[in-house]
Formats: C-alpha cells, sequence, structure tokens
C-alpha cells in the first residue's frame, strides 16, 4: 500500500490502488488527488487518494476514513450520490483510496478517451452558460437535495456542496468529494468553500442546505454566489421572470443566514422543488414582460369579439330572414 | 466631486482596529477583510491608469504585500498623513512599477537599466500625471465606501427588502414593476426604499466617523 511508482512523465509518484492503473491525474483537492483509473476489465473509474500527510494530525485523517465506510454503503443507494465501488487502504498507512463511478466528459459524456478526459462538473457547465432555466435547475437540485437527506437521515454531512463537487453520470447530476463526508459534529480543520459556508460554520445539516442554496442561487441567476441575494436586471419573457420570482423563494428559504429560518430539512426542501409550480400564462397575459410588451393579449381579445360580432350578426340575419318568411 | 458631500480622509472602514490587528501577519480572517475591503479600489484605480486586467491584478496583489511589509510601519497620526493617502502612495508606486515593466518589455534589451528599485522611494517614471491619479483616487475611494456600506447593509436586511432596494433604487427598475415582478405592493416598494436607503446612509456616516479616527 505505501509503495509508490515514479511516473514517467510526471513530476508526482503514482499511489498503487488495487486491481486498477491509475492513468492520470485529472484533479487535486485539498485533502488528496483524483486520478482517471482502469481497472482489470477495461472499465474507466475515478479513483480518490487521502494522504495521510495532508491532516495535521491523525484523528481528522480517521475521521475522513470512518466517514467514508459510511458514505460508501450509502452511496449505491441513491442516484444522486456517486456510488462509491471500492475502498483500499486504511487510516494507519500513508494514504488510503476509494474508487468511484467515471464522471461524464465534457465532450464526450461516458465514451471516455483517457488521453483526452476532462470531466463533467456543474461548475464547468457554468463556464460556458452562467444561467440555466427553473426547470434545469429543479432537475438538477432535487435529486441533489434529496441525496443530502439520504446522509443527514444516517448521521452524516457533506461540508462542502458547490458546483465543482456536481459531476454528471449519464448526464445525471450527482454529488461528489466523499472526502469530505463526515459524521456530524465532529470537527474538521479543512471543510467547506466561501461564500458557500453557512455563516454559523459547517458541520450541520442545515449548512449543507445553505450550500446548496447558493448552489441553486447562482444556476437560477447567472449571478456570482457573492452577489446573493440580488437578482437579474434582465429576467426575459413574463414566465421565465415569474418562474425565477418563484424559484427564488426556495432560494431564499435556504440560504437565510439564522439558520433556524432554513428549511428544516431537506425532505421539506425536496418537497417544494418537487412541487414547484410553473408559471401558465392566461391568455389575456403579455407574452413579454419587460420593455415593449406585447400587444397579443388584446389582439387575442379583439379577435374573439369579431368573431363573437360575425356570429350575433350571422343569427340576427338568420331570425330577420326567418321571420320575413313567415 | 464636492469634498462638503464626502469627508476627505479614511472612510472606508480603514477600522484602526482592523490595521492593528494586520501588525499579525497570521491572521488570515484579518487579511481576508483588508483584502475584500480594498482589493476592488487599487483594481479600479489600476486600470484607470491605463493598465491591463492582468497587470491591474497584478498591483493588487503587489500592492497588498506592500502593505503586508510596511503595516509595521504605519502610525495611525494626522500629522504624519493618513491611512488612504498612505495606501494610495504604496498602490501609486506598483502602477508605476507596472508601466515601467512595460516600458522595459518594449525596450532594447541593451537598454535596460535595471535599478531594482522598489522601495517607496525612486520612482521616475510616474503612472500618470500625479493630481489626476489623486483624483481618480478620491472618486475610486467614494465609490468604495458606498460599495462597503451597500455590502454590509445587504448582510443585515432581510432578503427579500435588499431584493426589493435592488430592483428599484440600483438597477433602476420603475416601481411598479418591481412590484408587479416580485408581487408585493407599491407602497412597501417605497417604504422600502427609504428603511434600506436610510440605512445606508447610516452606514456610510458610520464608515465616514472611523474615517476620522474618532472612533
Amino acid at each position: 500500500m505505501s509503495d509508490h511508482i515514479d511516473s514517467p512523465d510526471q513530476t508526482v509518484s503514482i499511489p498503487v490502488a488495487a486491481e486498477h492503473d491509475l492513468l492520470r491525474l485529472i484533479g487535486s483537492g485539498s485533502a488528496g488527488d483524483v486520478w482517471l483509473a482502469r481497472n482489470s476489465v477495461g472499465i474507466y473509474r475515478a479513483v480518490k487518494v487521502i494522504f495521510r500527510k495532508s491532516f495535521p494530525w491523525a484523528k481528522p485523517y480517521e475521521d475522513e476514513f470512518n466517514g467514508l465506510l459510511k458514505f460508501e454503503a450509502l452511496s449505491r443507494q441513491h442516484d444522486g450520490l456517486v456510488d462509491v465501488l471500492q475502498i483500499g487502504g486504511n487510516p494507519t498507512a500513508d494514504y488510503f483510496y476509494y474508487v468511484m463511478e467515471l464522471g461524464d466528459d465534457i465532450h464526450t459524456g461516458q465514451k471516455i478517451d483517457p488521453d483526452f478526459y476532462q470531466p463533467r462538473t456543474l461548475a464547468h457547465d457554468l463556464t460556458e452558460r452562467k444561467q440555466l432555466s427553473v426547470g434545469e435547475c429543479i432537475r438538477l437540485g432535487a435529486p441533489i437535495c434529496s441525496a443530502l437527506g439520504l446522509l443527514h437521515r444516517h448521521g452524516l454531512i457533506h461540508r462542502d456542496v458547490k458546483p465543482a463537487n456536481i459531476i454528471f453520470v449519464n448526464g445525471f447530476p450527482k454529488l461528489v468529494d466523499a472526502g469530505l463526508v463526515t459524521e456530524m459534529f465532529k470537527t474538521r480543520s479543512r471543510v467547506g468553500t466561501e461564500g458557500y459556508i453557512a455563516p454559523e460554520g459547517p458541520g450541520t445539516a442545515r449548512a449543507d442546505i445553505y450550500g446548496l442554496g447558493k448552489v441553486l442561487y447562482e444556476i437560477s441567476t447567472g449571478y456570482d454566489r457573492n452577489k446573493y441575494p440580488e437578482l437579474p436586471a434582465e429576467m426575459g419573457t413574463l414566465a421565465a421572470t415569474r418562474d425565477l420570482v418563484q424559484f427564488n423563494k426556495i432560494v431564499l428559504k435556504a440560504c437565510r443566514a439564522n439558520p433556524r429560518l432554513r428549511y428544516l430539512n431537506t425532505d421539506e426542501m425536496t418537497s417544494d422543488l418537487l412541487g414547484f409550480q410553473f408559471y401558465q400564462p392566461g391568455p389575456f397575459e403579455n407574452i413579454t414582460y419587460k420593455g415593449s410588451q406585447s400587444h397579443a393579449g388584446w389582439v387575442y381579445l379583439a379577435g374573439l369579439l369579431a368573431a363573437a360580432g360575425i356570429i350575433v350578426f350571422l343569427l340576427f340575419y338568420t331570425l330577420l330572414h326567418l321571420l320575413h318568411q313567415t | 466631486m464636492s469634498s462638503t458631500a464626502w469627508p476627505t480622509e479614511d472612510f472606508i472602514p480603514t477600522r484602526y482596529s482592523l490595521l492593528s490587528r494586520l501588525q499579525d501577519w497570521e491572521d488570515q480572517a484579518s487579511w481576508q477583510d483588508f483584502f475584500n475591503t480594498y482589493w476592488r479600489l487599487i483594481y479600479a484605480v489600476a486600470l484607470k491608469s491605463g493598465l491591463t486586467d492582468a497587470e491591474a491584478q497584478d498591483v493588487v496583489q503587489e500592492t497588498i504585500l506592500s502593505v503586508a511589509k510596511n503595516i509595521q510601519k504605519f502610525k495611525h497620526d494626522p500629522a504624519l498623513g493618513s491611512f488612504k493617502g498612505w495606501l494610495r502612495n504604496l498602490a501609486r508606486w506598483r502602477i508605476t512599477d507596472q508601466l515601467r515593466k512595460r516600458t522595459r518589455s518594449e525596450a532594447l534589451p541593451a537598454n535596460v537599466a535595471d535599478d531594482g528599485a522598489h522601495g517607496h522611494e525612486g520612482h521616475a517614471a510616474e503612472a500618470q500625471n500625479p493630481a489626476d491619479l489623486e483624483a481618480v483616487w478620491e472618486d475610486e475611494w467614494r465609490t468604495n465606501l458606498i460599495r462597503v456600506a451597500l455590502e454590509n447593509v445587504k448582510r443585515t436586511v432581510k432578503e427579500e427588502h435588499y431584493q426589493i432596494f435592488d430592483l428599484y433604487v440600483i438597477k433602476q427598475w420603475p416601481a411598479d414593476q418591481v412590484a408587479r415582478t416580485l408581487e408585493v405592493n407599491i407602497g412597501k416598494i417605497y417604504l422600502i426604499k427609504y428603511r434600506v436607503g436610510a440605512l445606508v446612509k447610516k452606514e456610510i456616516r458610520r464608515l465616514e466617523t472611523r474615517e476620522t479616527g474618532s472612533t
């Protein structure tokens, strides 16, 4: 386990993961590295390696390992969590690792070319599209919220919900960085990302809800999290505006500075996300909302009145004709 | 720009308590606070001095480093000059350094005469007319004051109220449009404008009071 193989083309040394060839370093975090790997039957996986040296002392390193053991069992129970398939090493060694399903490539999805693979994360998507529609926000937010709920019900918290920790597998969003998952109320020295951390600090279920709220704020408004709670100056059509304003209510409840005013739990928030009522425009409402407003409603009304007039005229004419005949 | 409308001293939360905390290089929270408060000011002045985005970012970094190196020497004594003036000088020198680097890279190698001067003295190539830079600094300092006051108020008021204030006052939507969009009574829009506006003014006054060093 402690053996290292020197990589011919990289300055880092490659850790050893049983039955996996570690091909290329694809990410680095505060506690460890993520490698693109191929298992013994040729399936590509992601392997995260957590180094003991990244921790000031043994306790948080051991806590990380123990949190991972609990997470591993849960990960395959929910589609919104990345599957952890194998754990190797132990907390007394220089490092331990875990093997995960591999996220989509930014261009080719699950068709992996190891030489060019680039993981698709929500953070990457936001570099190309700043703002998602409310429908897309719900399709992304609901499974992640529900996945957090599963963790919370089992006494685990994520501690670092952010766009970079949401990947896509076959286009479906999943929460990653199980390395940060830990048992509730245990202290960790290295947690969270500025702007997604709740004012009271990380380490509780409601702090995870706050982080998710900030993610939803960013993707729904296209604004940086630090602009919260500002709304965009341009909101588009009437339907888009109404949907955004309603969705904003969910975001605000998730991101309340006072944790007691936030969603009580993820079930409550998931329920609001899944029960979201999209705006249905009525026939007399304007099609656009800002600037020069469309007169479609008035045109529709005029058409109706004209049709009614023609019908009345025809009825009147027929009646006159009948009276004349009799 | 009327000097009666705005104070001429250090009005951003110069916070002499913050400056004293900066003496401790290990105090990351205070350094983050300092960076958050002043980076935009330095960056904006650097841009207005003719630097590119990348060069302006370098100026921010170098100025903050200069503050770190020299904060021990800074004494809050009006007779010796204000913090605002001290920071302005540090930023100006770094801007001048950037312009000098640009000049060097455009010159022939034989002409390169690196005197190695990175201290406070010996800056032959000024960023621009010092009076102009002072005016830009004043302008940006005031802009930054409002930005900091808004940020501080944003954290203290109800989120919905800030959204109304932001759309109506800052983004300048018509009141009826804000009311229609956010589904609130138009009277509430005016009330929130008044209340949040009062808080912003109060915050600006608070920062101004600190600026004079009377706290």
